[in-house]
């Protein structure tokens, strides 16, 4: 089975993530096609799986971005599935985004009162943390 | 006040189902709780589960800055679980335990201002200190607060229930009025907003407003149906004390309006700074039928900012979102807000104001840019300082800013802080719950329950979304003895 990645590089200098216009196509073994399927509706947890699985690392170590020891990166988009909201969410993104964040950050509005532009805010500063969360660095080890 | 008040409430209410042919405890069965059991802590099965208390021995000192119901029913609660505490309330205002729930029925005319205030320190509990002075500045890193008149408190515990502010020096035109509390003399702020304006969310506000409403009303006569006037009702950018009030004080003056035979006289406006009518979508449907029912016009995204009480103009900030350029990396259009001065003419202005922490905590180390003191909203202990919790109003907790709350607040706080003083892991979590019964008109409440889910929470075996007359004689006749009784008495509803 066969699954396209989108990248994202990550400027830990200047906090700042840059998509890699390529797309990448990773081959998964039977097994891990039967992981994939199990959680490819499961949002960040197939984030992680891949964060935390050696073969994809070692791919992205020796296909995606090779002799790139200390090279920071995070996964942009797999097949349809998007993250690129956690890196290029910003105060004038769609409603859908909103809705995303205020659910995972656990963001409750009063009753009517806050303001596009106030919860915006606060998905921003929540977001500083959270994102730096989802970034892959390249080690000599296997383990990125 | 003593059992006799209750008894007396609950014999006016008795006579009121009397007259709709139920008993007390029908009605009580209906609503799934007794009068017992509700003021001492909700349902039969939390009142049969009433805890043992064993007393914790301790030599520190509590502090409590605020004499509201969160402190007051906090030190009482407190007492109940320490043997001779060392606590000591800061409050230099004798009405500062008023029954502010109350404020709505007073400015629709269903209670006299009388029955609101209570007097601060017929709620002390016995051998807690009370100093009659204001705290001005706080000094966390050294455990302790200075007052307006120098006192310097020092403190192993300080709990923060100092309330918040009503910000009317945000509002051009009016900005005389300054930065009011509920309670306290407010001359000045009726004063500014004179004749045509007034604001239930202070005491002395309340009773004014219904002497304006009336006034109001006699003038609506000589409008017509073609010639209306206009009554605009605000509610604006900032958390408020309860966020049903500014609804429930238009939907009183709209029962007030037909009662007169002038309603369609007058046109009634809603202008509030959200984007809906409630925060919880189930309450929003119900609200927003209930507006359309009553014949009601609203204005989302407008935020009130200005008024020329000369010329009777409200001026609003409002706000809308254009689709903006496309975002080729989230492969979307933009949404970009835009906003622009609309002026509206009123006769008659009811303004819920801005709301804040008092400024002296909101700048102190204590504070938070935000505004609010910035606790853990599950534990209620500070962010910063382990030994600091704050609780009501003044914490910076989603939804909390109602009577209600503190309820369920004030048993979390205290039971945190005693295993605190035992060197033990903070035990309990506040949830969410709040409460706002929105009065729909003279007769009829919703009870809207949620808490952090976002969804309707109802303690009582009913759709909360239905507007109820059991819950009109809940909110006029058991509300205010369960606060008085069973929080600030007993500190244990």
């Amino acid at each position: 089975m066969q699954v396209k990645f989108e990248l994202v590089t990550y400027d830990e200098k200047l906090d700042k993530f840059e998509l890699d216009e390529n797309i990448y196509i990773l081959e998964l073994d039977d097994e891990q096609a039967k992981t994939y399927e199990l959680l490819k509706d499961a949002d960040l947890h197939l984030y992680n799986w891949f964060k935390e699985a050696d073969f994809f690392l070692n791919w992205i170590k020796e296909e995606v971005y090779p002799n790139s020891i200390g090279k920071k990166f995070a996964i942009c988009d797999i097949d349809d599935i998007s993250y690129r909201r956690f890196y290029f969410f910003k105060v004038t993104s769609g409603d859908i985004h909103y809705k995303y964040f205020q659910k995972l950050f656990k963001i409750i509005e009063e009753t009517d009162w806050q303001d596009r532009e106030d919860v915006g805010r606060e998905i921003l500063a929540k977001l500083l943390v959270r994102r730096k969360e989802l970034v892959m660095e390249l080690k000599n080890d296997t383990k990125a | 006040m003593d059992n006799k008040y209750i008894k007396d409430m609950l014999s006016q209410m008795d006579k009121e189902l009397a007259s709709k042919g139920m008993s007390r405890r029908d009605a009580m069965k209906l609503a799934g709780l007794s009068s017992a059991g509700f003021l001492m802590g909700g349902t039969n099965a939390q009142a049969a589960e009433e805890e043992v208390i064993t007393k914790h021995e301790t030599n520190d000192r509590i502090l409590i800055i605020g004499g509201g119901l969160s402190g007051m029913s906090t030190a009482r609660r407190l007492t109940t679980k320490l043997n001779n505490p060392d606590i000591t309330i800061i409050e230099p205002n004798e009405f500062s335990s008023n029954y502010q729930p109350g404020q709505t029925l007073v400015g629709g005319g269903i209670w006299d201002i009388d029955e609101i205030l209570y007097k601060r320190d017929d709620y002390l509990p016995e051998g807690v200190k009370l100093i009659k002075e204001k705290a001005i500045a706080f000094t966390p890193q050294k455990n302790y607060v200075t007052t307006d008149k120098g006192t310097k408190v020092e403190y192993d515990y300080m709990i923060v229930a100092a309330g918040l502010q009503m910000d009317f020096e945000r509002i051009k035109g009016i900005t005389d009025a300054g930065r009011v509390y509920s309670s306290g003399d407010n001359s000045n702020l009726l004063k500014v907003l004179g004749d045509d304006v007034c604001s239930i969310f202070t005491a002395e506000g309340a009773e004014r407003t219904w002497e304006i409403m009336q006034k109001k009303i006699e003038e609506a006569k000589k409008a017509s149906p073609e010639k209306p006037v206009r009554w605009i009702f605000t509610h604006p950018n900032t958390p408020i004390k309860c966020g049903g009030a500014p609804k429930k004080i238009m939907n009183l003056a709209n029962a007030r309006l037909k009662e007169a035979g002038v309603r369609d006289n007058v046109e009634m406006l809603f202008c509030t700074n959200g984007g809906a009518m409630f925060g919880i979508p189930e309450y929003h449907d119900a609200v927003l039928g209930q507006f359309k029912r009553e014949g009601f016009k609203w204005n989302y995204r407008h935020n009130l900012i200005e008024v020329h009480k000369d010329r009777k103009i409200a001026v609003f900030d409002a706000k809308w979102q254009e689709k903006g350029p496309w975002d080729p990396i989230m492969h979307e259009y933009e949404v970009v807000p835009k906003h622009e001065k609309v002026e509206i003419a009123y006769d008659f202005l009811h303004i819920s104001p801005p709301q804040m922490a008092p400024r002296e905590l909101r700048e102190s180390d204590v504070g938070s840019a935000a505004g609010w003191i910035p606790v853990n909203k599950e534990t209620l202990q500070h962010f910063q300082y382990k030994n600091i919790y704050a609780i009501g109003d003044v914490a910076q907790v989603p939804m909390g800013k109602t009577g209600g709350s503190v309820r369920k607040q004030y048993k979390v706080l205290v039971d945190n802080i005693v295993a605190q003083i035992q060197g033990k892991k903070l035990p309990a979590k506040y949830a969410g719950y709040t409460v706002c019964p929105l009065i729909t008109t003279i007769g009829t409440v919703m009870l809207a329950e949620f808490d952090w889910s976002v969804k309707p929470t109802p303690l009582f075996p009913l759709d909360p979304t239905v507007e109820r007359w059991m819950w009109w004689l809940m909110k006029i006749h058991l509300l205010k003895p369960m606060t008085q009784i069973g929080m600030l008495q007993t500190g244990k509803a």
